[in-house]
């Protein structure tokens, strides 16, 4: 059989990562969106996203790989997916009405023996509920994108998840043949199981990271240390090596938000129990100003006119996305204080504080500062120095709480390192 | 619901009015208002009698427009904890109401109680379900609602934790109660080992906050807590080595389970990010030397 021609149509994250993923294991592809600017943008080789691996990608794709911003040339594609980011407000609300027009217009353009795959994230019961395409050729495709690590895992994904109209039937065999290309185990199951089973596996995560906030908090208290007993929970096969186990400050980036709001509201109408959801976005909420408690207790309440230094704005490395970012948040609570940032891929808005500066480096970030806090756990952030930054701040408290640095060396080095699930160092007596 | 700040910078309201000043706390309030230089008038129990049936004219006849109110009087546990006096409470909050419709005030503040949440939370923030389960948190409870559907003014609620200090009236269980027995007998007697662990407030630190809601001319809810829990057995014990004197801290057999209450102070930070709490050691000593002071003269 002839190795299908493929379309995406939405070149935001999701469309871009997965359109040269799919490219990268030798399909031919056309990426559309229907924003020009976009297109020249991703023409010129200016890529709206920061993925690791992404660029490399696209260019060995080569000719595989091209971009338009005519739907019409979805019209010789045997395979469409749909995969435009689905954008979510600051409650976690999700905002379909792009995906559905976009839908619709892909639908127009295409032939009419095409697959159709919808690969943004929907709620359950939205792909059987769309009734535009032939239900034996209209499947959902759960999406893996993970930011910082989306090239990897649309590359070489643990399996594939189907969603379709009769599990039952066999999947047509231009997408089979496709799907078969990466090697990984095909799961199809009913469109409806398929949607829920992409926010369950989100809801395992933060139910992960939620157990791991509370027993970090705990071991702040009582002098025991996160980072000795994690590893200990890796080594459990019923817990397992990857598991989501590094605290953290809140569930940000919106995805999971989105998927908590969904199963609440879910549970709402459909009358079942979801006190642990709940739990989770409170335990989100609460773990969400650690650095601002920390610093009130070691340097506002502490320090007249105080200047706080911030390292990272991302809500997470490898990224440029800022939603709902701890670092952000943080910034518009320091209001009343003299603040300055730096992180090596957002240019800070002044919007978020009129009083910030921004550094051109991470040292230069700290200099004079009475503390400092590093929210991103950059990788260039990990080389610092701990008896540099000592050096050159005028104060002695870090607040770390991925320990980027090194713990040892920042305690050697006479700072006050502050860091989660670790026990905290005493805060000295005035 | 949390705290929000109509002024960005602190500004000076025309006027205070305290009612329930002759209290502890209303003292204080007004002795503080003054030394910032804001004109504030006391009113207790004496000037207006807010359980009478005539309270809400005699109360609007005493404001101007624009005054800030903080509503502080209230009867206390110590004085009854029966439906008499919750319903003499809610006649006062009912008269203050009613004063707020005739003379249009600025703000006003009411200091409500950590009693209307129940113990089977330990860790309480604004989010935290009122769900009182005594009279007395019953009544500020119903007080809050009152003020916030019939009181016509922009509305502060302060649920303040236990607060201690020199010149409490109350001789409730803890620092207040401990530093009188330690003073006076020597020595302090705790229900079963005093394991519970409370946070406890400072006066002054008290005073300093409702002061700064005043000048933000701020609404909303918020908790006034240090986010610092000790047990009555730490307190005893500060008290014990900081009296100058022998005191025997002692136990006794224990009536109720062990119960413990955390303050989650996120939304104090984030509404007063250079707030400054008095330790536990610091307060008590500082009451000490305030109680010490007050026998001499």
């Amino acid at each position: 059989m002839k190795a299908p021609l493929v379309g995406v149509a939405g070149m935001t994250h999701l469309g871009l990562v997965s359109g040269s993923a799919l490219a990268g294991h030798g399909f031919e592809v056309v990426c559309f969106d229907r924003d020009q600017a976009l297109v020249a943008r991703l023409e010129r080789r200016d890529w709206p996203v920061l993925e690791p691996g992404l660029d490399s990608l696209i260019c060995a794709n080569g000719a595989r790989q091209r971009f338009t911003g005519t739907a019409k040339e979805l019209a010789s594609c045997d395979i469409v997916y749909v995969a435009p980011d689905v954008p979510t407000d600051d409650q976690g609300r999700t905002e379909l009405s792009g995906l559905t027009a976009l839908i619709r217009d892909v639908a127009a353009a295409m032939n009419s023996e095409a697959v159709l795959v919808v690969l943004s994230q929907v709620p359950p019961g939205f792909t059987r509920g769309l009734g535009l395409w032939p239900s034996e050729r209209l499947f959902y495709q759960v999406e893996t994108l993970v930011f910082g690590q989306a090239v990897e895992r649309a590359m070489k994904p643990e399996r594939i998840i189907l969603g379709c109209a009769d599990p039952g039937a066999p999947v047509e065999p231009r997408y089979r043949a496709l799907l078969t290309a990466f090697d990984c185990p095909i799961m199809p199951m009913r469109y409806e199981s398929a949607e829920l089973a992409k926010i369950s596996i989100n809801c395992c995560l933060v139910a992960s990271l939620t157990i791991s906030n509370t027993l970090a908090e705990l071991c702040e208290r009582i002098g025991a240390d996160w980072a000795e007993i994690a590893p200990a929970l890796r080594l459990d096969r019923r817990i397992g090596s990857y598991a989501y186990l590094s605290p953290g400050l809140g569930i940000s980036g919106g995805n999971l938000e989105r998927d908590l709001g969904t199963v609440l509201s879910l549970s709402k109408t459909h009358g079942t129990e979801s006190g642990l959801i709940t739990a989770v976005v409170r335990n989100s909420r609460y773990r969400r100003h650690w650095a601002l408690r920390q610093l009130h207790a070691r340097v506002l309440s502490r320090v007249a006119d105080p200047l706080i230094a911030i390292l990272g704005v991302t809500y997470k490395e490898n990224t440029r996305s800022i939603k709902n970012s701890p670092a952000v948040a943080l910034i518009h609570q320091l209001i009343d204080f003299r603040i300055r940032v730096f992180d090596p891929a957002v240019r800070p808005s002044p919007q978020w504080h009129p009083g910030m500066t921004v550094a051109d480096d991470a040292l230069a970030c700290c200099d004079g500062a009475d503390a400092m806090v590093i929210l991103t756990a950059w990788p260039q952030f990990r080389s610092l120095r701990p008896s540099e930054l000592r050096g050159r701040m005028h104060g002695r408290v870090v607040i770390d709480p991925g320990s980027v640095l090194d713990r040892a060396a920042a305690t050697g080095a006479g700072l006050e390192h502050v860091v989660l699930g670790a026990p905290s160092p005493a805060q000295p007596q005035q | 619901m949390t705290l929000a700040h109509a002024h960005s910078e602190p500004r000076k309201p025309t006027r205070v009015v305290v009612l329930g000043a002759g209290g502890f706390l209303g003292r204080r309030l007004v002795e503080a208002c003054r030394r910032a230089d804001v004109p504030a008038v006391g009113l207790s129990s004496r000037d207006v009698d807010l359980a009478d049936a005539a309270a809400a004219g005699a109360l609007a006849e005493r404001l101007h427009p624009h005054d800030v109110v903080v509503f502080l009087a209230a009867l206390t546990p110590d004085k009854g904890r029966d439906s008499g006096t919750l319903m003499r409470n809610l006649a006062m909050a009912r008269a203050v109401c009613e004063a707020t419709r005739r003379v249009q005030i600025a703000q006003l503040i009411y200091a409500s109680s950590d009693a209307v949440y129940s113990f089977a939370t330990t860790l309480i923030s604004e989010d935290t379900p009122a769900a009182a389960t005594d009279l007395y948190g019953a009544m500020h409870r119903t007080r809050e609602l009152m003020l916030a559907s019939e009181a016509k003014a922009p509305l502060a609620i302060l649920r303040l934790t236990a607060i201690y200090g020199a010149g409490d009236t109350h001789n409730s269980y803890g620092p207040n109660r401990f530093l009188r027995q330690a003073l006076g007998e020597g020595r302090v007697a705790l229900f079963g080992d005093g394991e519970e662990r409370r946070d406890h407030l400072y006066v002054t630190d008290a005073v300093a906050l409702i002061v700064e809601v005043v000048m933000r001319g701020s609404t909303g809810l918020l908790n006034l807590a240090t986010g610092q829990s000790f047990t009555f057995r730490a307190a005893a014990d500060m008290i014990a080595t900081s009296s100058g004197r022998t005191v025997v801290v002692t136990s006794s057999a224990r009536q109720n389970p062990v119960s413990h209450r955390h303050f989650d102070i996120t939304n104090l930070v984030r509404a007063f990010p250079d707030m400054r709490f008095k330790s536990l050691a610091e307060g008590l000593a500082a009451t000490f030397a305030d109680m010490k002071a007050e026998a001499r003269g």
